[in-house]
């Protein structure tokens, strides 16, 4: 009798598909992480609207690509385009008269922006079911006996290779060492001569693309539903908030690892219709853990 | 000696805070009590069924939305998950009433009760976290919560633990209390409980909890020098905000009947922190202001015919103007413009007091 | 009395306080010395919100550094703060209450007396009922001083409390804190730049510098001390 089978799960055949879905979707929560984290430690603004953003970007793309003639490459590279100016107008706008405040107050702030923009989304596109299709996943390949198709692949590859490139970018260029020194030490950087606005600006846009990027993905991995893609954000930001918003590779590691746990409880039975809790206690655990030995700061001068 | 000593005059001062009852205090109470007489007794005959429901929203809301504010005000506390609070406080409530025959106002009571100790378990390991994080935990919960109430969903008369029957034949609405039956009964029954639980508020603001907690607010090390165990009263101020959040889930149990996962949405939780950010954190006034925001506006959106996300938009500015503009919130000009309002329609009656003084001394 | 004993604090690589020993043993006593002497970081210390590398801190007899620093206030430590002032939407009255009712030793003394007495103590003369957030700076100073002398404490620790202040106020302040010792039963511990208030309300004072003690004693000897002299050199500090 094989172990699962004496611990009364399904076998590893029923498994076995799951782990691609959940690599894939978690390699969605990675990305999306990633963004999250990159941009809080070079602005102190954790972008709750991040999900909203990218959830816009693929409603616009879907419109495209139903309705109106144009190729779906154009589709996709404005709703990238589109999360990107998005959320720069928002950090040009309202990063100046709230970089004074805590990370709290700037994060309760995007989510007035998350309103805003699943509002317009709902009003717009109402509530019908629809789902973003992309050619990527009408084909694929099979790996020991499970079909992947190419969306999943690319949300796959774009986790690991927006990790890497991210790594390498904050290390070896000049912007990204300036947005590793603003992450550092806010004040000092500003007198250092860096044109802090223009690394900000940076930031704000890059995070913003890489936010539409996940919009289509999740647009079609999960489905273009504008309350669902907004608030999908939040297992995403599990994946960020067990790296503790620091750690870009752990970020990623723990953006697979949730998917994978989410997806993995799929075929067991008795704890498969909660499964969508697991990204909140693995963030809650670890959050807990990891900040057990933190002393509060009490604000003494 | 110093030059500059004045002997400000007792009922003129412009600065006074909650703690005597004098002058202007007693005819501000003697204003609320006249409101309250007429929102209890002549408002639901002014208006039609469905009005009397949305204000018996309003009522329920304005209690949330007071916890929060409580949370948020007094001890710089964000909770993203008030609603999964309130979904709980509901879930409990709907239980009892269906598990035993107790009488109503007991059912509410421990459904507070239970709930309170809930959120006070659940906060105490996360209050070592900063303001972020925190508040970042209280989604991730809220979501979790969520979740499983969409799974267990609510009992509604079926059998086992979770009461829950899929089938109509087995289920029936969550009783009322035997005197408030009907809709206006009902409406009249909640406003009882909700300025109950604002005067429960009220009372631990002017107690010990509620000066340590504007000590707290005011400075952590300022507090802690003067003896404050910070740590116990902000989970004070989470049990409260618990216990009075599960108390008006109990009170929207009864009020709806039928309990669904989807009265407890994820973006509430969010459309509820702008709704309190607007109406103002500091001033229970505010947390009236946001009951009305969250069910009285979408109401009246609605019978204009206005689809009810231009509401959702509004609080999104809301939240930026608020909170790029004025910390205190919208509301906290409304005070002070309801307060001159009182001032004016009160004259006539301090002036014959004043008189009355005079002319016995 | 209060003890110091090689008190050592280290941030970083710095050390705002560095093997400090000194011994505080009645009435009131000054602590003066540079800005960045380490003077606030040894009342924080003292308050519990910065743990020592080394050192101790016995205060008539109890280890002060082994309370929870928000127990130190019911030992009978109290401290004010140079920018934190009294608490702005509570009213006087409250303000004072508040502190009582956190500090005191079970069952003694009756709140609204101690109130009352504290608040004449220091001269206040407005309505207690009064918002603390309407009143002006002198007002407020008196507020946060009656604060700090409220019920019986052992300790208070009073820092910079005349900042900011004319000359005739500080006089007042001045007369309020010689009077402490003797009213109150309590050590007076008094940071300031103000020689004329230090000299006018303290018998003994202690110079820190670069966090280390470089003199200790009766008050008008240690201003003429060259050494204090020299350490103050290049501020513009008036002896």
């Amino acid at each position: 009798m094989s172990a699962l089978a004496f611990l009364g799960l399904p076998t590893w055949e029923n498994f076995k598909p799951f782990i691609v879905t959940g690599l894939a979707l978690g390699g969605v929560y990675a990305v999306s992480g990633v963004g999250m984290v990159v941009l809080y430690q070079t602005t102190g603004v954790l972008n709750l609207a991040f999900g909203a953003v990218g959830a816009l970007g693929a409603f616009i793309a879907w419109e495209m690509i139903n309705n109106t003639g144009l190729p779906t490459w154009v589709a996709i590279l404005t709703c990238i385009g589109f999360g990107g100016v998005v959320t720069l107008t928002y950090g040009v706008i309202f990063g100046p008269p709230l970089a004074a405040r805590d990370p709290l107050t700037k994060a309760v702030a995007t989510l007035g922006l998350a309103l805003i923009l699943l509002g317009a989304m709902s009003w717009i596109w109402s509530d019908k079911a629809r789902s973003l299709d992309l050619s990527t996943s009408n084909s694929g390949f099979e790996v020991n006996g499970v079909l992947v198709n190419w969306t999943q692949v690319i949300a796959m590859g774009f986790a690991v290779g927006l990790t890497i490139v991210t790594v390498i970018y904050l290390r070896y260029t000049r912007t990204g060492t300036a947005m590793r020194a603003l992450a550092d030490d806010r004040e000092i950087t500003a007198t250092l001569g860096v044109p802090v606005r223009r690394v900000e600006a940076s930031a704000w846009f890059v995070s913003g693309c890489v936010s539409g990027g996940a919009g289509l993905l999740l647009g079609n991995l999960v489905g273009l539903d504008a309350a669902t893609l907004t608030f999908l954000v939040i297992s995403s930001l599990a994946a960020a908030l067990i790296a503790r918003l620091n750690s870009v590779v752990v970020t990623l590691i723990a953006g697979l690892a949730v998917g994978l746990v989410n997806a993995m409880l799929a075929p067991i039975l008795s704890v498969s219709e909660y499964r969508d809790m697991s990204p909140f206690i693995m963030a809650t655990i670890a959050l807990l853990w990891l900040s057990r030995k933190d002393i509060r700061v009490t604000g003494v001068r | 000696m110093s030059g500059t000593v004045e002997k400000v005059p007792a009922a003129a001062s412009p600065g006074r805070s909650p703690g005597t009852l004098q002058g202007p205090a007693r005819v501000r109470i003697a204003v609320l009590g006249a409101v309250l007489l007429f929102v209890l007794f002549a408002l639901p005959s002014l208006l039609s069924a469905y009005w009397v429901d949305v204000l018996t929203s309003v009522s329920i809301y304005a209690v949330v939305s007071l916890g929060l504010g409580l949370l948020m005000g007094r001890v710089g506390l964000v909770s993203l998950g008030q609603i999964a609070i309130l979904a709980l406080g509901a879930w409990i409530a709907a239980r009892l009433t269906y598990a035993t025959s107790l009488p109503y106002p007991v059912v509410l009571l421990l459904a507070g009760v239970l709930t309170a100790i809930l959120g006070t378990l659940v906060g105490l390991p996360a209050l070592r976290l900063s303001g972020l994080f925190l508040a970042l935990i209280t989604l991730m919960l809220a979501g979790a919560i969520t979740v499983v109430l969409t799974t267990t969903q609510f009992p509604n008369g079926g059998p086992h633990f979770l009461g829950h029957t899929d089938s109509s034949l087995g289920s029936n609405a969550i009783r009322r209390p035997s005197i408030a039956l009907s809709d206006t009964g009902y409406f009249r029954y909640t406003v009882v409980f909700s300025v109950l639980m604002f005067g429960l508020v009220v009372l631990h603001l002017r107690s010990k909890a509620g000066r340590a907690w504007a000590a707290i607010r005011q400075s952590e090390a300022s507090a802690l020098a003067s003896g404050v165990n910070i740590t116990l009263y902000k989970l004070w101020a989470l049990a409260l905000a618990s216990f009075i959040t599960g108390i008006a889930g109990g009170v929207l149990a009864g009020d709806v009947g039928k309990l669904y996962i989807v009265t407890f949405p994820t973006s509430a939780n969010i459309l509820l922190l702008a709704a309190v950010l607007m109406g103002g954190i500091y001033t229970l006034w505010g947390a009236i202001a946001a009951g009305i925001l969250i069910k009285l506006l979408p109401a009246l959106l609605d019978s204009w015919g206005l689809p009810p996300d231009l509401l959702t938009i509004l609080f999104g500015v809301g939240i930026l103007q608020v909170l790029t503009t004025a910390p205190a919130g919208v509301a906290a000009q409304l005070p002070h413009d309801l307060a001159k309002l009182a001032r004016l329609i009160t004259r006539p009656f301090r002036r014959a007091a004043a008189a009355g003084k005079g002319s016995s001394s | 009395m209060i003890e110091i004993s090689e008190l050592t604090v280290r941030f970083g690589g710095v050390r705002p306080l560095d093997d400090m020993s000194v011994c505080f043993e009645r009435g009131t006593c000054g602590l003066i010395g540079p800005n960045g002497a380490g003077k606030t970081t040894f009342f924080n210390v003292m308050s519990g919100f910065v743990k020592p590398l080394s050192g101790s801190i016995t205060a008539f007899g109890d280890n002060l550094l082994k309370m929870p620093h928000f127990r130190r206030a019911r030992w009978g430590l109290r401290r004010t703060f140079q920018t934190e002032q009294a608490i702005e939407e509570l009213s006087v009255l409250d303000n004072v209450a508040m502190v009582w009712e956190h500090s005191r030793q079970e069952g003694r003394g009756n709140r609204r007396q101690d109130v009352t007495a504290a608040l004449a103590f220091v001269g206040l003369e407005v309505d207690p009922d009064v918002k603390v957030g309407t009143l002006g700076a002198r007002e407020r100073r008196l507020v946060e001083v009656a604060r700090a002398v409220v019920g019986r404490p052992k300790i208070v620790l009073l820092d910079e409390p005349a900042a900011g202040l004319p000359d005739e106020e500080t006089e007042h302040l001045g007369r309020v804190i010689s009077a402490i010792p003797d009213a109150m039963g309590a050590l007076v511990v008094l940071v300031d730049h103000d020689m004329t208030l230090v000299s006018a309300c303290c018998e003994t004072t202690a110079v820190l510098d670069f966090g280390k003690l470089i003199a200790a004693g009766p008050t008008a000897e240690v201003l003429r001390d060259e050494r204090v002299i020299k350490a103050y050199l290049g501020t513009e500090e008036d002896l």
